[in-house]
């Protein structure tokens, strides 16, 4: 038999084998046994026969990683597991009232920012500049260094070129975004805003600018001007007379009329 | 002050919370207790970020952001519950409503202790972007740390019903993800919470967008690459 063989060669440690047999031999050994490992693991019904030499114990590699469940300290169970109780309460650090405490803090702190601490009104939370934090959209009221505020439309400033045509188009102050004049410069210049001012028994526009009234001399020239009868308002004929007249609109008109 | 103790036992003693959860022991106080607390933690966070507006963003921020919170619970909650049913939970609605609710008085009380950042930055950098992924980033943090809490309730919670365990740990993985999402969408649909400075106060700015787009805007504009409209 083979096995014999092997057995009687390995064991007379014949002195002239080559070193190649002596490798060959170990080579047959190992195959040898590692079939008699597979026979046994395959048939576990039949009764193993016992390998012919001493089996070592299957080699496991270093890296291959263990399952985690063999990792774990058998009998002791996982949070919500059967048997498992929960660890004894640690004592009391009164955590209750320090948020309390903090909750308090923060509530007057909040309060605190709110409250208006300049002349027109800001508080301490919007006092910081806001350059950085415009949303650039249509409607966005600005002022440079100079007394002008601009409205942005359509990626222009169209200058507001008088208080009563702010307030005619419902700005507010606290919508005026005070800005570095560099930042005014990024935009075109669009035509300016002004209030267009009419008394019921009067045929007569103006155009209201720096507090003076502007005659605007026919329709021709008010279709020019991009003017629109929306922008009209009647107010009364006093209150327009009372307003000094500025150069009319075209400079050459001629000397405005009186409403 | 007596329901906000309900915070120490959650943070330094949160299995035998669980515990009495899974057992059912006092419930509603439990419940009551979470829900007075959020209330308060979230409403006091709500106006530090309302405060770089005006005091109307504050007192509406106040308002809005315990209703973002409560409205997500009320939204997702009946979900998890008959999804954990189908896969054989034995836990009760309102066992599932207790821990979602520990789930928000964790991310509350989180970002309770954030406010005091918060408010550095607010009176320090005028940055409005910047503002907003700062609280962006609180919020995913709370956030990330109250449903920590709930899966680890969950696990103790669910125990009673050992069946479907594998199978209710991937519902509870799934629905973290929904609730994330409704709780994006439900923000976007509330706000503003901060408020752009340039814009007039609103209660409810009109619907348009979503939150990740708007996130992703903001995180361009601060990199320089494009100019918010």
């Amino acid at each position: 038999m083979r096995k014999s063989g092997n057995q009687e060669i390995r064991k007379s440690g014949n002195p002239e084998a080559s070193a190649t047999e002596q490798i060959l031999d170990l080579l047959l050994e190992a195959l040898l046994e590692r079939q008699a490992i597979r026979q046994a693991q395959e048939e576990p019904g039949l009764d193993r026969v016992a390998p012919p030499f001493p089996v070592p114990p299957p080699a496991v590699e270093p890296s291959a990683p263990q399952p985690i469940a063999a990792a774990r300290p058998t009998g002791e169970p996982e949070p919500g597991e059967e048997g498992w109780v929960p660890p004894p309460p640690l004592s009391s650090l009164n955590l209750g009232r320090t948020l309390g405490r903090l909750l308090l803090a923060l509530a007057v702190l909040v309060v605190v920012i709110n409250v208006p601490i300049t002349r027109y009104g800001t508080s301490l939370a919007r006092l910081m500049p806001d350059t950085a934090s415009l949303v650039i959209r249509d409607g966005l009221v600005l002022k440079g260094s100079g007394t002008e505020i601009y409205v942005l439309e359509n990626d222009k400033l169209r200058w507001i070129s008088s208080l009563e045509a702010f307030e005619f188009f419902d700005y507010r102050w606290d919508q005026v975004h005070v800005v570095d004049d560099s930042f005014l410069e990024k935009f075109e210049k669009g035509g300016p805003i002004h209030v267009l001012l009419k008394c019921q028994g009067s045929p007569h526009i103006y155009a209201l600018e720096n507090g003076k009234k502007r005659w605007i001399k026919d329709i021709p020239t008010f279709e020019a001007e991009g003017y629109v009868w929306g922008d009209v308002k009647l107010v009364t004929c006093d209150y327009l007379r009372r307003l000094p007249d500025g150069p009319p609109i075209p400079e050459d008109a001629g000397p405005p009329p009186q409403p | 002050m007596k329901d906000l103790a309900i915070i120490e036992t959650i943070l330094r003693n949160r299995y035998h919370f669980f515990n009495e959860i899974r057992e059912g022991i006092g419930l509603p106080e439990k419940m009551r207790a979470m829900l007075v607390s959020s209330i308060a933690f979230l409403a006091l966070y709500g106006a530090v970020m309302g405060s770089t507006h005006s005091l109307w963003q504050a007192l509406s921020s106040a308002a809005k952001l315990p209703i973002l919170f409560l409205a997500t619970l009320i939204v997702c909650s009946p979900t998890l519950y008959f999804f954990n049913v189908l896969f054989g939970s034995k836990q009760s609605l309102t066992q599932n409503i207790a821990l979602i609710l520990t789930a928000i008085t964790v991310t509350a009380v989180l970002l309770l202790s954030f406010a005091p950042i918060t408010l550095f930055f607010l009176l320090t950098t005028s940055h409005y972007q910047f503002f907003k992924l700062l609280n962006v980033a609180i919020f995913a943090i709370a956030g990330g740390m109250g449903v920590l809490f709930l899966s680890q309730g969950m696990r103790v919670v669910a125990a009673s019903g050992q069946e479907g365990t594998s199978a209710r740990r991937w519902v509870l993985r799934l629905w973290i993800l929904v609730y994330g999402f409704v709780g994006s969408q439900m923000a976007w649909t509330l706000r503003p919470f901060i408020g752009a400075p340039s814009m007039q106060f609103e209660l409810f700015r009109q619907l348009g967008g979503n939150f990740y787009a708007n996130v992703l805007v903001s995180i361009a504009e601060i990199l320089g690459f494009v100019v918010v409209k």
